[in-house]
């Protein structure tokens, strides 16, 4: 078979392959100690069987649980108080502050807090979730609305529009643009406040199983919870670049 | 139609305009020129309303409805295609969506773009980005039109052509027109009146001028009219002696080319 090399994709996968096949055969060979660097059969192997005996099912639900919940609600609020601290002036006095803030600071050293109210259950999870994404989408709004082109605020004000017009023509197709070229980092986001949440504090989840692998020094199934976590995370990033084009295809076509 | 009387106007109490007046009659091209920074945008602006003036007068003989509006940058919704932008101005007087859809699509083939009505405006060209502006604005039937340096950026022959079929659809339906322009060429070759400002800050109107040059013009034959050049020269004259420093290079005429070959 002839590899098409001319290729970027094929030049990727077959860079890959190589270093997979290196990582196999030193590990094998004894250079690579597989306590520290189990070789890729192993890591696919523990792989294969945490989805086969089932035991993964129910620390996925838990982890998509925290991380799409957080998404929505993030969405949801993040977008609401950027409409609001947009057009509101007194609102955005008071609201700038605290998300310039919570912007400034690594947000999941929150964790704890939240597992002091909220306890170690899916609230936590969550609630960290839920502040990665709704910080990341109030500034997009926020940035998304005060920055809106002016000349088409005037233009469809020249047509007669009033402010319903303008939210509807104007203010909310940027503002979906703006969000939706956040939305692949609020994906990310939201995954990273339900995992680290876990982490912290839980009996549940990718971030629990990963809390367990380190204490018993288990590599192999850390680094099968690290590509798991990464091939989730990738597809959803898919998902959301498909949503991306379809509401934006005025940009893509 | 249209009476500016002593309008003044200021951005952050530095003074633009100070007792600026003019006059467009119902049906005539008037044209506004001066040097850069002289205030002709905001006297536009201040007549459409997107300015609040410290002194002075706007009197219109037509309200809002009846005022076209064509920026220098089309400023067409990104998001929506062509046929959508020409339709919005109905859209926003409540006609039904399908209705002014359709009445979008046999503006747009007035103004040579038959089938393409589903694109988005960066899936065209700045000549035909400008038709769809001039089409959003046209299908409203203004009585009054209102333009800022329209088509400033487009290329010589694309603006050449746009220019005409303006000119032609303005004297067909005898619009009002209210021109701001850099070109004073521009300004002689579309106008009955010029007006000039002079320059700013506290700009004020310095001269007015009429053109004689019969109707319906051709863009081309309006050069060659006996008073072009001397109005031109007037226009050049009065303009420099604004500027200050030495008289800016005029362009050739017809008469000159003629001359030198």
């Amino acid at each position: 078979m002839i590899w098409p090399l001319d290729k970027v994709w094929a030049r990727q996968l077959l860079s890959l392959a190589v270093f997979l096949a290196c990582w196999e055969a030193l590990a094998r060979g004894g250079v690579l100690d597989p306590f520290y660097a189990p070789p890729p059969s192993e890591v696919a192997h523990v792989l294969i069987t945490v989805f086969a005996d089932g035991t993964i099912w129910p620390h996925l639900q838990a982890t998509f649980t925290a991380a799409l919940l957080g998404l929505a609600f993030g969405l949801l609020i993040g977008i609401v108080l950027g409409f609001m601290g947009a057009l509101v002036p007194f609102i955005a006095e008071l609201l700038e502050p605290v998300m310039i803030l919570l912007n400034a600071i690594p947000r999941v050293i929150l964790a704890p807090l939240f597992v002091i109210w909220l306890g170690i259950g899916l609230g936590s999870k969550v609630a960290l979730a839920f502040v990665l994404v709704a910080v990341l989408i109030f500034f997009a709004v926020y940035g998304g609305i005060r920055e809106v082109d002016r000349r088409l605020v005037e233009r469809v004000r020249t047509l007669g529009g009033g402010r319903w017009v303008l939210l509807r023509e104007v203010y909310l197709p940027s503002v979906t643009a703006w969000v939706m070229g956040n939305l692949k980092v609020a994906v990310g986001f939201a995954f990273t406040g339900a995992v680290v949440g876990e982490f912290v504090a839980s009996s549940r989840g990718l971030g629990y199983l990963l809390s367990f692998a380190q204490s018993t020094y288990n590599a192999a199934l850390m680094l099968a919870l690290v590509l798991m976590i990464m091939a989730f995370v990738l597809l959803l990033f898919v998902l959301a670049g498909h949503l991306e084009r379809r509401l934006l295809r005025w940009r893509y076509r | 139609m249209l009476r500016v009387s002593n309008l003044s106007l200021a951005y952050d109490g530095e003074p633009v305009l100070e007792g600026a007046s003019l006059e467009v009659g119902r049906g005539q091209f008037v044209s506004l020129v001066g040097p850069s920074g002289s205030g002709k945008s905001t006297i536009l602006r201040a007549v459409m309303g997107l300015q609040s003036p410290s002194g002075g007068r706007i009197e219109l003989a037509v309200d809002g409805a009846e005022i076209g509006i064509l920026f220098q940058d089309d400023a067409l919704l990104p998001w929506r295609t062509a046929r959508q932008n020409v339709a919005l101005g109905w859209r926003i007087r409540g006609r039904a969506r399908r209705e002014a859809l359709e009445e979008a699509e046999r503006w747009l083939a007035r103004l040579g773009l038959e089938g393409f009505g589903d694109r988005y405006p960066r899936e065209l060209s700045g000549g035909q980005r400008k038709r769809v502006a001039m089409a959003q604005v046209l299908a409203l039937e203004p009585r009054l039109l209102l333009m800022d340096e329209p088509f400033a950026s487009l290329d010589a022959i694309v603006r050449h052509r746009i220019t005409e079929d303006l000119l032609g659809w303005v004297e067909r339906e005898q619009l009002t027109v209210l021109l701001v322009t850099h070109d004073l060429e521009e300004a002689q070759t579309l106008s009955d009146v010029v007006y000039l400002l002079s320059q700013g800050p506290r700009a004020r109107i310095r001269q007015r001028y009429e053109v004689p040059i019969p109707r319906p013009r051709d863009l081309v034959r309006s050069r060659m009219h006996p008073s072009f050049g001397p109005l031109l020269e007037r226009l050049w004259h009065d303009m420099s002696q604004e500027v200050g420093g030495p008289e800016p290079v005029r362009p050739a005429r017809d008469s000159d080319r003629r001359k030198a070959s």
